[in-house]
């Protein structure tokens, strides 16, 4: 009689369930020279924020003679995609990464995964949700102190009082939910004087949905307005555009420092931006890989470390790049002195 | 009259994944690499014939659910939810997930029978109020935007593939855990549309309404149905990607749209209902799945990763219509006509393969 191929399987199963062990695999994480560790640096996907990460990385590779670097920004925003990236680079040989984790919450299984593998990860520029990062470090900015240092702004250029407007990036990310946290930190702090009239998000996916977003708003409640504070790309160069072209006595608070938004703090339309250091993360990040493939160990493996924000106005929009490399200069000297353990 | 067997659509998908893994390994022998990129493929291609599957299953009535990915947030919230609150084991998160996905499923076919409004309308207008209730109900029952909860075996389940498992020196094979559960929803749901009455019975309504009404088929009962079978497979996808990703998130199923329909129509299920095609379902997200990795190994730039990935399916689809066209001039010219955009040969309407 013949056996039916189900019956064969369901009987293969049970036969495991029975007497089968569980391998467990152990990770080969054997020293390398600075010319062996190929470095990736793969963002979340396309946008001008990680521009800076591709000469920052070529800058490490030629500092710190390593093997090779890349940049791939393939993921197009999709978890999955992601992690598909990361695994066809870790196939074709590159051995450390930094990676702007498209989804927090998730990325961090991937971070296990590839760690269990051998392979040295830095979340860079946005660290996993949750109490745990299962990277060797993240260095990114504390987007919490970020988002509260721009509110801070806001409310001291509204003269501290009245209403202000939100705009932020995807809701369904929890660093967006850091952002509204640190906005409100600085509201609460003003006993009351500081009403936060609105705030919007998913509107940094590009910039006519900024855009439209904000055309809306300013139509809507223009008048009752007084200050904007955005913690994401688009929104902050779509409102300054529309503050300025509508001439409302808004305050603009913007984030990082795209020439347009440089020219919109030097012509006032902006009060202010809190830039970020996306050069200390792409090029710290390569050197901290570079070591810890060289065998030197986390202290605290999963440190967060904050690669810093700074408000750039009128007055110092000029010379604020001098403190961000400063501060670039003090991370490597932490790496070295307070994070990594060589031997 | 029957088309030559090189003339079958699945053959033909099944030889295009062949010729690209081959032109893929030769220029990048990495993608034999088992533990980075045959295993994670299996992963990923897990959830694509699974979300495939939803989409085919109300393309068997040539209705469209544009809610697939939210439906699969919807119950992906409710299997979080479950582990996280009541700390149920790993199978009955999975249930109170599929029961949630079924029921909105249910939902919108109700509210496409008893309005008789496009399912492309209800769909639609579905997937916008989910989008805001995810949202609403992470913050309400969640710390952000995801559960972080780890049901016993949820682990393993992500983690491992039959190679970890040994009696003695000997090992099972590459394959990761997750894949037997798209296997048996594929097994299931092909046996759904070929062998059971109910089954037929929606593909008959797909294929022509007025005729199955007038045989006697509750048609608006079937297009409940399947539209709950839509749901619940949708339930499945979010499930098998959260187990992929390791969290319950409110991000589930927001890429599953495109994906949803590319397995189905690459696989040959007709747009307009009433012929559906689960093996083709699976070679056509394998097809997407082998073209993604080898660009990826490719190491293309961002614009031109999709200029390519639109070329390949390009091609992949015209040859395949290119092949059927050579068997009806083989055979006379005398098969029959079919729609143009779609590679099932007409004598498969009606029906499942």
């Amino acid at each position: 009689m013949r056996t039916p191929p189900l019956t064969v399987a369901v009987l293969a199963i049970a036969l495991c369930v029975v007497g089968c062990s569980r391998n467990t695999v152990h990770s080969d994480q054997s020293k390398l020279a600075p010319g062996q560790v190929k470095v990736a640096l793969v963002p979340g996907g396309p946008h001008p924020y990680f521009q800076p990460w591709k000469n920052a990385m070529q800058q490490a590779k030629t500092d710190f003679k390593l093997g090779d670097v890349t940049f791939n920004e393939t993921s197009a925003w999709n978890q999955t995609t992601q992690n598909s990236v990361l695994k066809s680079l870790a196939a074709q040989g590159f051995n450390a990464f930094g990676v702007f984790g498209v989804s927090p919450d998730t990325i961090n299984s991937t971070f296990g995964d590839l760690r269990k593998q051998g392979f040295h990860l830095a979340s860079l520029g946005s660290c996993p949700a949750g109490d745990t990062d299962n990277a060797d470090f993240c260095l990114a900015t504390d987007v919490r102190q970020a988002a509260y240092k721009a509110a801070k702004s806001a409310i001291e250029a509204m003269g501290g009082a009245g209403n202000l407007v939100h705009l932020t990036g995807n809701k369904t990310d929890s660093n967006t939910t850091r952002r509204i946290q640190g906005v409100q930190q600085a509201i609460d702090e003003t006993g009351g004087k500081v009403k936060l009239i609105q705030t919007v998000t998913d509107i940094d996916t590009d910039l006519q949905t900024a855009q439209k977003a904000v055309a809306d708003l300013i139509a809507a409640k223009g008048s009752q307005i007084n200050g904007i504070v955005t913690t994401a790309y688009n929104p902050a160069v779509a409102s300054a555009a529309a503050v300025k072209s509508a001439g409302l006595p808004v305050k603009v608070v913007a984030i990082d420092d795209d020439p347009t938004i440089l020219g919109d703090i030097k012509d006032g339309s902006v009060a202010a931006s809190v830039v970020q250091n996306p050069v200390g993360q792409a090029y710290i990040g390569s050197y901290a890989l570079s070591k810890l493939a060289g065998g030197c160990t986390m202290k605290t493996s999963g440190q967060v470390i904050d690669s810093g924000s700074f408000v750039a106005t009128l007055d110092n929009v000029d010379t604020y790049d001098t403190q961000r490399q400063q501060q670039t200069s003090q991370l490597r000297k932490d790496f070295d002195d307070k994070y990594l353990i060589c031997s | 009259m029957r088309i030559p067997f090189w003339a079958n659509p699945r053959l033909g998908l099944l030889v295009v994944i062949v010729v690209l893994v081959a032109v893929f390994t030769a220029l990048r022998p990495a993608f034999l690499d088992v533990g980075l990129t045959i295993v994670p493929m299996q992963s990923d291609l897990t959830v694509f014939v699974v979300v495939g599957l939803a989409q085919l299953a109300v393309l068997s009535l040539g209705h469209m659910n544009l809610a697939v990915g939210r439906m699969a947030a919807v119950s992906a919230f409710a299997s979080g939810w479950a582990y996280d609150k009541l700390d149920v084991p790993l199978p009955v998160g999975l249930l109170i997930g599929l029961a949630v996905g079924a029921l909105v499923g249910a939902a919108a076919g109700w509210t496409i029978a008893a309005t008789g409004v496009n399912s492309f309308v209800v769909t639609l207008a579905l997937d916008f109020a989910l989008i805001g209730l995810v949202s609403l109900l992470y913050s309400t029952f969640s710390d952000g935007v995801a559960f972080h909860v780890a049901p016993a075996g949820l682990d393993i389940l992500r983690g491992d593939t039959f190679a970890d498992y040994c009696m003695g020196d000997l090992c099972g094979p590459p394959i990761p855990l997750v894949v037997p559960i798209a296997l048996v929803a594929a097994l299931a749901v092909g046996v759904f549309f070929r062998n059971s009455r109910l089954g037929r019975e929606i593909l008959m309504t797909g294929s022509n309404l007025q005729a199955a009404r007038l045989s006697g088929i509750p048609t608006r009962r079937r297009v409940i149905q399947a539209h709950m079978l839509s749901g619940l497979l949708a339930a499945l996808a979010g499930f098998l990607l959260a187990v992929n990703n390791g969290a319950f998130s409110a991000d589930i199923g927001g890429s599953f749209l495109l994906p949803s329909f590319l397995g189905p129509v690459l696989g040959g299920t007709l747009l307009a209902g009433g012929a559906v095609s689960v093996l083709g379902t699976v070679f056509g997200a394998a097809l997407t799945e082998v073209i993604q990795t080898g660009l990826n190994l490719l190491q293309f730039e961002v614009e031109k990763f999709k200029i390519y990935i639109g070329i390949v399916l390009l091609v992949a689809l015209s040859l395949d219509r290119l092949r059927h066209v050579l068997a009806e001039r083989r055979s006379g010219g005398t098969a029959a006509p079919r729609p143009a955009a779609d590679p099932v040969p007409a004598e498969h309407s009606g029906g499942a393969a």
